[in-house]
Formats: C-alpha cells, sequence, structure tokens
C-alpha cells in the first residue's frame, strides 16, 4: 500500500456522490489507503432508511438526462462504487458530533459505515496523505 | 516465456474506474511474473493505467488499440 486519500463528504445532494464513489474506487484501486470521513448533511446518503437524494435546485432540470446519460454509460450507482471500494479496503467513518445532531446512531448508519468518531480521529488517519472535501 | 501465466481480464463496456478497478482485483490474485491483458473500452484507463503501474511498481509492456477495444499488458513485476 502506498498513498493516502482521504475524503471530507460534507454534501448531501446526489451529484456530489459520484466523485465520492469515483475517487474513493480509484483510490483503492491505486492501493492506496482510503479514509471516507462522512459529516452534514451527507450523513443522510447513509442511512439505513433509504431515501433518494436530492439534486441541487440550479440542476434539477439536468437530472433526468444526466442519470440517463450514466446509465447508458454504465457509470456504477455510488453506492456500489464505495462498496467495491471497501472490499479493496477503503474506510468509513461516521462524525459523532453530527450524528448525534441528526439523531443517528450505530443502528442508524447502513452497511457502509465502519464506525463513528470524531474529527481528532480523522485528522490523525488523513496525516500525511491527500484530502479532499466534497 | 512459453508457459508463463497470462490472464485476461475483460473491462469492456465498464467506465471509468471499472477497468483500473478490475486490473486491480486481478493484481490481488497474481504473483510476480504473471502477466494480466487488460481490456477496456474506457478511453481514461491508458493514462489511469500507466499511473497505475507507476504507483504499484509494475510494467506496462504494451498498449494497442483497435476500433473495439484497448488491450493493455501489463507485467507483475512487484506484489
Amino acid at each position: 500500500m502506498s498513498g493516502k486519500l482521504s475524503i471530507i463528504m460534507f454534501s448531501g445532494t446526489a451529484d456530489k456522490f459520484i466523485p465520492l464513489g469515483v475517487l474513493a474506487q480509484a483510490a483503492a484501486a491505486m492501493d492506496m489507503e482510503v479514509n471516507v470521513f462522512v459529516t452534514g448533511f451527507a450523513l443522510m446518503g447513509f442511512s439505513k432508511e433509504k431515501k433518494d437524494l436530492p439534486f441541487p435546485v440550479e440542476f434539477q432540470s439536468m437530472a433526468p438526462a444526466l442519470m440517463q446519460g450514466m446509465k447508458k454509460n454504465k457509470v456504477a450507482p455510488w453506492y456500489d462504487m464505495l462498496k467495491q471500494a471497501k472490499k479493496l479496503g477503503a474506510h468509513v467513518y461516521a462524525c459523532s458530533m453530527m450524528s448525534g445532531v441528526m439523531g443517528m446512531d450505530k443502528k442508524s448508519f447502513n452497511e457502509l459505515v465502519d464506525d463513528i468518531v470524531g474529527a481528532a480521529t480523522f485528522l490523525q488517519k488523513a496525516e500525511g496523505g491527500q484530502t479532499l472535501f466534497i | 516465456m512459453a508457459n508463463e501465466n497470462r490472464k485476461i481480464v475483460d473491462s469492456r463496456g465498464t467506465a471509468c474506474p471499472g477497468p483500473i478497478t478490475d486490473l486491480s482485483l486481478a493484481y490481488r490474485k497474481s504473483k510476480v511474473g504473471d502477466v494480466i491483458e487488460l481490456w477496456a473500452t474506457d478511453p481514461g484507463v491508458k493514462s489511469d493505467t500507466k499511473a497505475w503501474a507507476e504507483k504499484t511498481g509494475n510494467k506496462i509492456e504494451s498498449v494497442t488499440e483497435d476500433k473495439e477495444k484497448i488491450v493493455i499488458v501489463i507485467r507483475i513485476v512487484r506484489r
């Protein structure tokens, strides 16, 4: 394993989850250590209750064409990409503070979430690598 | 090498990062000296495989392309 990618997943809209899936899977395939820290509205994408994530209002009219294009080009859904990244060794952590604010605990999260951690734990894991904020 | 272990990984039709992921999965099952032949159609595969090989310390032997697919031959020299 060489190199490290850490992603702070903050946005809760469907479009932003695409680069999360792509970059996590690509980095894991590159044999990099991958850590995803989920916070803010992004936590909704990791809820056990499966809800469709919203598109940002300014891109809403383009959403059907985008989804159709993704299907046509056989782009995997973000969920499958992140699951594949995890099979290759990626880790996903939920932010403890925001989980509490949103009334979520370990039982609220789906299979993608490994653990609930604090900001300091994530910063320690991310140290010395590349970090992205999405 | 007549008896080299050559494996074809058919990733045609998958979009980025599908090909590089299929390559990584095959790499994890490979041994030093094996040759992986990656078939893909996503145009990003050429530069992605180069980056992958540099990152993992493996060797690209050839990159060829026809109308149907891009074929990249990778020799596993490091595991």
